[in-house]
This record gives structure tokens, sequence and C-alpha cells, in this order.
């Protein structure tokens, strides 16, 4: 009964996710700003996150999980980088 | 009897990780600026991702038929969830003290900006 539940649940929640995936990524090709961009890629990114997780549960594959970890710093340094950016006008060393 | 009361606690996570970033997802569109979008991203790191990856955790380490790889699962979903709650907020701050500082987004409608009144100019009381 509960493991039923369960899977319908993780089926839902990865449709669910897709779905606000593709509104976020509306907000990525629209966006009145480029902060508004990389906040809607901040998003999408924590979504991939836990659509990893779910997909790594639902398949099987423990592999997949490998892929996490990098992600969620690789987000970080597009923040800290487009945050550089903006302030100092370049990268810098 | 551990096992369903995990799996019971993980699905209670995954349902408060679901209407959280369907919360957010709508509340990107709706909100009218940026400084007021901050606010929808923040509930969709902290309960739309933190929160889930957790109850994945939990859900994870009851799957018997994954072997001892379901640890392997469950450690690297706390390892992720712990990354993401230290790092969101220092990106989502950095990137909104950039943003004011550049000029790049306007707070509109605007009633006052004590620590910058240029952006604010000519729209007074929205």
């Amino acid at each position: 009964m509960i493991e039923t539940i369960m899977w319908i649940l993780m089926v839902v929640s990865v449709i669910v996710y897709t779905v606000s995936a593709v509104l976020f990524s509306v907000v990525v090709f629209r966006g009145p700003t480029v902060g508004d961009q990389v906040l809607a890629i901040d998003a999408i990114t924590y979504v991939t996150l836990v659509l990893i997780v779910l997909f790594s549960i639902l398949f099987k594959e423990p592999i997949l999980m490998v892929v996490a970890i990098p992600l969620a710093l690789w987000v970080y340094a597009l923040d800290i980088y487009v945050s550089k950016y903006l302030e100092k006008g370049d990268l810098g060393a | 009897m551990l096992e369903e009361v995990l799996r019971v606690i993980g699905m209670v996570l995954l349902s408060i990780g679901l209407f959280a970033i369907v919360v957010s997802a709508i509340g990107f569109h709706r909100f009218k600026n940026f400084y007021l979008r901050l606010h929808a991203l923040t509930v969709g790191t902290i309960w739309g991702c933190i929160f889930p990856l957790f109850g994945m955790a939990l859900v994870a380490v009851t799957l018997d038929d994954l072997g001892v790889y379901r640890w392997f699962i469950a450690g690297a979903s706390v390892v992720t969830a712990v990354i993401v709650l230290m790092l969101a907020p220092a990106g989502s701050h950095a990137i909104a003290r950039a943003v004011h500082r550049a000029k790049v987004a306007r707070v509109q409608p605007c009633l006052a900006d004590l620590l910058d009144s240029e952006l604010c100019e000519g729209d007074k009381h929205g």
C-alpha cells in the first residue's frame, strides 16, 4: 500500500518538476533583466538536482547521483561570476 | 515498521517540495521586478529542493533491491542538500547585491530606496 503510493508520488513528482522547469525556462528566454535570467537558471538547476535523485531511484541507476554535486557547485560559480562581472565590468583574476 | 516510518516521512517531504516548486514557478511569472522574484527563488530553493533531497535520502535507505548502492544514493543526496543549503543563499545574495549596485534592475513600483535614490526617481507611489 505505502509502496504503491510512493511510486505513484515519485512519478507525479517527475511530471510536476518537469512542468516547473519549463515555466522557469520561459523566464530564462524572456526575463526582463540579466538578473532574472540568472535566477531562473538557478531554479532550473535546483529542479534538475531533484530530478536526478528521482530518476536514479526510479531507474535503479545509482551512477546518476555522481553528477548532482558538481551541478550544485557549478550554479554557485555562475552566480559569483555573473555578479562579479556586473559589479566590476570584467571577470578579473 | 521503521521502513514504513522512513517512507512516510520521505513522502511528506517530497509533497512539500512539490507544492513549493509550483508556488515558486508561478511566483516567477506573477512578481513584477527582480527583487520580488528573489523571494520566489528562495521558496523554490529551500522548500522545493533541499526538503525533497532529504526525503529521497530517507526513501532510498529503505529500498532493498538497490543493494549497497542505496547508501550511495542516500549519502550523495544528503551531501548535495547540505551543499545547496550553504551555497544557494550566498549566491542569491551576491547576485542581488551586484544587480542593485550595477543599476541593472529598477525597483518598480517604488516607495523608497534608501541605498540608491536614483533607482527610485520619478516613480513615487507606484
